[in-house]
């Protein structure tokens, strides 16, 4: 209903508009040739454009072309692709030939780098990637990080699940720091601005209600471009605050001339892309016997037997049956334009997304307003501000799985509510025991609402020729109000109530970012060769961030949720605020466009660090030769560059990381008493800022008149004095040490490969190819500390997974239970890596004895990483196919081992085998003791308890690591522009209708789940968890763009 | 050059007024922690010590409660129930945690001269050192809180450990009977409202409790037993209990609660529910009622351990933990240490020692205050005191008979597991659970993964049926 409606609206603001075009002018006809300037062929199929609002065709297969070009219009405009545009004036002309000069390749394009510094790619020394809108229209999706994924070089892009407004994160060329809690993301900053891109996922607990990462708040449809910079040496000017990296947004902005209005509009569906293959022949129960009345949803008998009690039993696939078709509706107008001296952007926009997970949905709402004004060739000014107004029903996904992992699936988990409105149960007496994963899902409720305002000033004087300064101040400021309800009992006689008590929560977050920069560039030419560029600048970052939580439970009204329904409140308060001044400069000198040399310093205080250590200086230098001006360049080799650089940038601490202190533990105040207790956490008095070295080297070539080209890099980066909580032993009296505790590096190299396969005026192919491959490794953590432990997920029966940093290893090893290994008396085991190749230890009972000995069973971080993006198109149709490929990473199921333990997968089937486990025993012989897999007493009399999955199988994390690489159809986007002719009728410059499919295929042996999911949360470095998280989505769009 | 650069200098002498300059004033100085202070008074301290006693002795006593068969879990093969590993993450985290507070206080009170809350801060910290020694055997403690000194704390041996009890203990003593505190203890004292007195009394008691360990050791001194008794308490009032509030409640009543709203625990085992309603001793015990509830048609029907609920229901066909019983009310205090364990403390040691007449006495006054603090009736109480199982007489008294009753007197209380295992689980009737992982009782915990993730290399190997070192 909501859905239609909404499509509906929609559809009526785009008649609306298309109804509101100008009468038609007086015309006069304008005809001509257009022609190759260098070879003096005809060029077919060239846009001819012509006039407010334009109007256009193109030219026949001789380059001819007729034109009735409108009353005061006095320009013709030619554009085609691989040629420059071209502009020529009518002169009252009715014959206009023109000859288009061929486009010089992207040998010039020019990349945002830091500080917004427009510079040509040619002159870096280090690698930038730069992502347009064009891209982003493509990838479709309302999450700016997102779209990033599979389309830049040595970025992993992980899209934490497919719940509405679900967090995205982004790594650049591997994790950066030790610290399990650092945000190893980087900055992003919009339009010279830095923002917040952090993951709240509140209280403990509500980790896997996906929460959105900062940067959704963004809408993809008023970016222009997106600059990626991946080293220290793209980000030194920067600072501290961009150690791990920066991703520059240009947002759109208007431009002189005609005012354009830009119309989109999208509707989409979705739905779970990877759903469980589960079993269905063994019915609710334990130890075989079927009963309806058990805790166990498939331990019984098979379904044949239980219909001897229960005859119309039957399976229901709760996994299908709990999810369901989710939905987006998107609408975007933007407006823009101005003159010489001034001009605009505005849009307002709004998604809307309702989740695959009943009772899950997020919309934002934003509206931007961005100008420049240039009163005078010295002076100019501008701003932007934009409004966000996002949020929505966060659904646990995590518990809700759970939920149904316990579930029977004799019983349709769908219904989930009485007609009294209590929770049907799925066993006891009479079903009305356990929690159904709906009711919860509509009962137990979180939702956020954030007001964000990011706007700035700017305003920049040019003193004279070579002399120019800049100033601006931006803002980041936002408010999140969360909301959380728990239904209690509704004093209903015999309700299964959801909780004891029933509870309400409200949580006030405010944040606010400000960023003052000055920077004086000051830039002279030395002879005609030697160009020299000087940037001086200041900037001063203050963030300061409050949080107030009143949580209240017991509630005496049912179903009624205020704070003062509640019988017992708590309360609690973090403030934190942070303070960054950094001086830097940065000297470029380029001579005969052939070598760039760029030196920059920059030295930050920061307010996190004690007094002594808080001022810390660091160096970049880089270098680029464009050896093919001093060699000559050749048809097949036609532009060479070869960079370096070598660069430094340091890193301070979180806030308050320098003391010991005290917390109030949740009882207090109690009795009229307040009570504290040490921290846990342990602060140093002597920390030192993190120094990350790095060195890069990269060539650039452009073949076959440019149309092949190939960047490769290779860099390395070392960082040390890491700043990081450690955990240590609770017999310390505190759990966590924060101090200088480590060394981290990562080396690597990226690869992307562009080729213009085929290029005539009818049919293009391009094809972009990224690859990146990234080795990390500890180098060295503090003497005294044995690991770091990132995160940890609880198994059954003791199969804890825990990610762990040890020297030596790469980030994220994967360590648990296995199965013994057979060694013979006088070989000893490795100490920490499992040998699977080993045969198993089998035990004196017949099964494999479990190792408890935690040992390396994989690890989280990918071999490698790419992306292959193919891009046809033939007249007004273009089809864009992306394909993105994660290799050789290992996984902790969650799923698996929850599943084993309650006999679900389909590998259970064989419980009623009995089998000889492959294997040695202790005395060095093969195994041949037969047993039996399931439970209580087998065919040979013996009992087997609670049977093989349950006692033996789940106790090992092992059985549940899984290689999680995957390759995905990430996107196929299919658009077809109207033809002028049609729409131009309508009033309207430009049509274009796009189909887009999201994630519809993956190819992964991951079993399950979407291989990329995890309940850790967007903020959390713990990815080699799946959680019981929520499922991945594959999604439908259908997209109609309008330009008038 | 120089003239070009002379408006840019200028600009920035302009700008500096936008530049914070560094270094120079408070612009920085910020990182002052304003959510947590970094100084807190002795008060403080107690108070948070003493409530959080009640967490850690509950943290202990829930896995311990189906070890000793007071409770079973609904569940079948329940991990507690049936000696699979448990991880006591958070009870370990807390035990220390409030071992270091205890450490704290203890320096921060004597530096104030507040000997009392030294004093406290003493007994409490040998009360939980002896806990976690009797759970897990050896445990950090001689570097323990220090991390500027090591974080990897080595592993004392338990007997080294008792003797830091014993003289913690003694300290704890002397402290309190120094008298000039600075500052006195009050409603800071969740145990005991701030009396001192009864402070010494209770060190007495676990000096009593802590000797009375060593019955399997040569060490063990049965006249020492009785010494200490003789200076602990002398009325079931003394005993030592953490404080619960109507917004703050007893965490059984939690049990209790989340129970009757099926989220099922806290249901009691059919060995416990035997050994009082005459199935095992031919005798009914009055304190079954105090215990639980009965079902709707006056029986008691217990769990078996490991075995799960089976057929029965959820609610009305198990005894189970509710807020009405002594032990589970909202706001029961909730024991550490009390006058009728001592009393069979004495009981045992004293038989022990030949002293027949002293333990038969000490044995019927614990029955006999143990019963009147649950509320039994005199007359019911008279009646059960004169059941021949139970009036055997001085000559007849065995250490069965002190244990059958201190089971009943340390109900959920983690301390009966140590009995469990000075006796060898020798009581009548008590079986290993169904299911079991072990082929004999459980006699220790294993060390929480916590510390095998942080601390692996001091972690002593033990297994689930390794004795500590008094039960050796």
């Amino acid at each position: 209903m909501l859905f239609a409606t909404r499509v509906a609206l929609a559809t009526g603001l785009l008649v609306l508009l298309a109804a509101a075009h100008p009468a038609r002018a007086q015309e006069r006809a304008v005809t001509g040739t257009v022609t190759d300037a260098e070879t003096g062929a005809p060029l077919a199929g060239v846009n001819v454009v012509a006039g407010t609002p334009p109007v256009g065709t193109s030219t026949d297969a001789d380059g001819g072309y007729r034109l009735d070009v409108p009353a005061g219009a006095d320009s013709l405009v030619f554009s085609f692709i691989g040629y420059e545009r071209l502009a020529v004036a009518v002169d009252g002309r009715a014959v206009v030939d023109v000859a288009l000069a061929p486009a010089s390749r992207v040998f010039d394009d020019v990349v945002v780098t830091a500080l917004g510094i427009e510079r040509e790619e040619r002159e870096l020394g280090y690698s930038v990637q730069q992502i347009d809108a064009a891209d982003l229209q493509e990838a479709d999706t309302g999450n700016l990080v997102s779209a990033l994924s599979g389309r830049v070089a040595g970025a992993q892009v992980i899209d934490t699940g497919g719940a509405p407004g679900q967090g995205a994160r982004i790594i650049l060329r591997g994790i950066t720091s030790l610290d399990p809690n650092a945000d190893n993301q980087p900055l992003f900053v919009v339009d010279g601005v830095p923002i917040d891109n952090s993951t709240d996922s509140g209280a403990e607990g509500f980790n896997s209600r996906g929460f959105s990462n900062r940067a959704v708040d963004l809408n993809p449809n008023d970016v222009a471009s997106v600059n990626v910079l991946k080293g220290a040496a793209a980000t030194t000017l920067y600072g501290v605050r961009a150690a791990n990296g920066a991703v520059i947004v240009t947002t759109k902005r208007g431009r002189a001339g005609t005012t354009r209005v830009e119309v989109t509009s999208e509707v989409g569906a979705e739905g779970v892309n990877r759903t469980p293959e589960v079993q269905q022949v063994y019915t609710q129960g334990f130890g075989g016997a079927y009963d309806p009345t058990s805790f166990w949803c498939c331990w019984g008998a098979p379904i044949d037997e239980a219909r001897q009690v229960t005859p119309d039993l039957q399976f229901y696939n709760n996994w299908e049956q709990a999810y369901q078709t989710g939905y987006t509706v998107e609408n975007n107008v933007s407006v823009s334009g101005g003159t010489d001296a001034a001009s605009f952007y505005a849009s307002v926009g709004r998604l809307d997304n309702g989740g695959v997970l009943p009772f899950s949905d997020w919309a934002r709402t934003s509206a931007r307003l961005s100008g420049a004004v240039q009163p005078s060739a010295a002076f100019r000014f501008g701003g932007t501000l934009n409004y966000v107004n996002s949020g929505g029903d966060r659904v646990f996904a995590d518990r809700f799985n759970e939920r149904l992992v316990y579930w029977t699936p004799n019983q349709d988990v769908a219904q989930y509510i009485k007609p009294n409105g209590t929770m049907f149960g799925y066993y006891g007496s009479d079903d009305n025991v356990g929690t159904n994963a709906l009711y919860d899902a509509r009962f137990a409720t979180y939702n956020d609402d954030v007001d964000r305002l990011i706007g700035s000033v700017n305003a920049g004087y040019t003193f004279a020729e070579g002399v120019d300064v800049t100033y601006r101040l931006g803002v980041d400021t936002y408010s999140d109000s969360r909301f959380e309800t728990l239904q209690g009992p509704q004093g209903i006689a015999g309700e299964n109530a959801l909780d004891s008590e029933g509870e309400v929560g409200e949580t006030r977050i405010s944040s606010r970012d400000l960023t003052s920069t000055l920077n004086v560039s000051l830039s002279r030419r030395f002879g005609d060769k030697l160009q020299a560029d000087l940037l001086l600048g200041n900037d001063v970052f203050g963030r300061s961030y409050d949080r107030v939580n009143v949580s209240g439970s017991d509630l005496t009204i049912p179903n009624f949720y205020t704070l003062s329904n509640a019988r017992d409140l708590t309360t609690s308060q973090f403030v934190r605020d942070q303070r960054l001044v950094g001086l830097y400069g940065d000297l470029k000198l380029a001579y005969d466009e052939t070598l760039y040399l760029s030196l920059t310093g920059r030295n930050d205080w920061t307010s996190t660090l004690p007094v002594e250590s808080r001022s810390f200086f660091y160096p970049s230098l880089s270098l680029a030769y464009v050896f093919t001006e001093t060699l000559g360049s050749s048809p097949v080799l036609e532009f060479g560059k070869v960079r370096a650089s070598f660069s430094q940038v340091g890193k301070d601490a979180p806030p308050y990381a320098t003391n010991v202190t005290f917390v109030s533990p949740g009882a207090f105040p109690l009795d009229g008493q307040t009570g504290f207790t040490q921290s846990g956490v342990l602060g140093s008095p002597d920390l030192k800022p993190e120094r990350t070295t790095s060195f890069e080297a990269g060539v650039d070539l452009r073949f076959l008149g440019g149309r092949v080209g190939l960047d490769a890099t290779y860099y390395n980066a070392t960082s040390r004095d890491q700043i990081i909580p450690v955990p240590i032993s609770n017999a310390t009296g505190f759990s966590r040490f924060i101090t200088n505790a480590g060394s981290i590096r990562n080396t690597g190299v990226e690869l992307v490969l562009n080729a213009a396969v085929v290029e005539t005026s009818d049919v293009g192919w391009d094809v972009t190819a990224n690859f990146a491959r990234n080795r990390n490794e500890v180098v060295e953590i503090r003497e005294g500390i044995e690991t770091i432990e990132v995160g940890r997920q609880s198994g059954y029966a003791g199969s804890t997974a825990y990610l762990r940093l040890l020297p030596d290893a790469p980030y994220g090893a994967i360590y648990g239970t296995s199965y013994a290994r057979y060694y013979a008396p006088g070989e000893d085991a490795d100490p920490l890596e499992l040998d699977p190749d080993r045969p198993l230890l089998i035990g004196a009972d017949g099964f494999p004895v479990v190792d408890r000995t935690l040992r390396i069973l994989g690890n989280m971080t990918p071999d490698w990483i790419g992306g292959l993006l193919n891009r046809v198109r033939y007249k007004n149709v273009e089809l864009s196919a992306l394909i993105d490929v994660s290799f050789g990473a290992e996984k902790y199921s969650q799923f698996n081992n929850f599943f084993a333990a309650f006999g679900i997968p389909e590998y259970t089937l064989d419980r009623e085998d009995t089998m000889v486990f492959e294997g040695t025993t202790a005395d060095g012989q093969p195994n041949a003791q037969p047993v039996y897999l399931g439970q209580g007493a087998g065919p040979d009399g013996r009992d087997y308890g609670a049977g093989y999955y349950r006692n033996t199988y789940r106790a090992s994390t092992e059985n549940s690591v899984f290689d999680a690489s995957y390759v995905k159809l990430r996107n196929v986007s299919l658009a077809y522009g109207l033809p002028a002719s049609l729409v131009g009728r309508a009033g309207i410059d430009r049509a274009r209708i796009r189909l887009a499919v999201n994630n519809v295929v993956l190819w992964s042996p991951y079993p399950y789940w979407d291989p990329e999911v995890t309940s850790a949360g967007s903020g959390s470095n713990a990815t080699g968890f799946s959680g019981l998280a929520h499922p991945g989505v594959a999604s439908y769009t259908l997209t109609l763009e309008l330009g008038i | 050059m120089t003239a070009r650069l002379r408006p840019a200098l200028s600009v920035l002498l302009a700008g500096a007024f936008f530049v914070a300059a560094p270094g120079c004033d408070g612009f920085l100085d910020i990182n002052e922690n304003p959510n947590e202070p970094t100084q807190v008074p002795v008060g403080a301290l107690l108070a948070s010590t003493t409530f959080a006693t009640g967490e850690t002795t509950f943290g202990l006593g829930n896995l311990t409660a189906n070890y000793v068969q007071y409770l079973a879990s609904p569940n079948r093969a329940s991990a507690s129930d049936v000696y699979e590993r448990i991880s006591l993450d958070e009870t370990w985290g807390n035990l220390y945690d409030v071992m270091a507070d205890l450490k704290r206080l203890e320096a921060q009170a004597a530096a104030e001269g507040a000997t009392d809350y030294a004093g406290v801060a003493r007994i409490l910290l040998a009360y939980h050192l002896a806990s976690t020694v009797d759970a897990w055997g050896s445990a950090p403690y001689s570097q323990a809180f220090d991390p500027v000194e090591t974080l990897n704390p080595a592993y004392d041996d338990g007997e080294a450990l008792y003797n830091e009890v014993f003289r913690l203990l003694a300290d704890g003593i002397a402290a309190l009977e120094a008298g000039g505190s600075t500052l006195s203890p009050g409603g800071d004292d969740f145990v005991y409202g701030g009396d001192t007195d009864l402070w010494v009394k209770t060190a007495y008691a676990l000096r009593a409790r802590y000797l009375n360990h060593l019955t399997k050791t040569d060490a063990y001194d049965p006249q020492a037993v009785l010494a200490a008794v003789d200076r602990a308490y002398t009325s079931e009032a003394e005993s030592a209990t953490v404080a619960y509030f109507d917004d703050e409640i007893n965490p059984w009543a939690d049990v209790a609660i989340d129970n009757a709203n099926l989220f099922l625990g806290g249901w009691l085992s059919e060995q416990f529910v035997q050994a009082v309603d005459g199935t095992t001793y031919g005798v009914v015990d009055p304190r079954i009622e105090a215990y639980t509830d009965s079902l709707a048609d006056g029986s008691y029907v217990g769990t078996v351990n490991g075995a799960g609920r089976g057929g029965a229901k959820e609610q009305g066909e198990r005894v189970v933990l509710t807020t009405n019983t002594y032990y589970a009310r909202r706001t029961a205090p909730l024991e550490l240490v009390t006058y009728s364990e001592v009393k069979l403390v004495e009981a045992e040691a004293a038989l022990r020692a030949g002293q027949r007449d002293r333990a038969y006495a000490a044995y019927t006054e614990a029955i006999r205050a143990h019963m009147d603090k649950l509320g039994v009736g005199a007359d019911a109480a008279a009646a059960y005191l004169a059941a021949p199982q139970v009036s055997v007489g001085a000559a007849a008294l065995t250490l069965d008979d002190v244990f059958r009753e201190k089971y009943k007197v340390l109900f959920l209380n983690p301390e009966a597991w140590v009995d469990a295992r000075r006796h060898d689980y020798d009581y009548e009737g008590f079986v290993l659970p169904a299911n079991a992982e072990l082929p004999e009782f459980i006699r220790r915990i294993d060390y929480p993964d916590t510390e095998y993730s942080r601390n692996a290399s001091n972690i002593p190997e033990a297994s689930l049926t390794d004795r500590i070192w008094w039960d050796q």
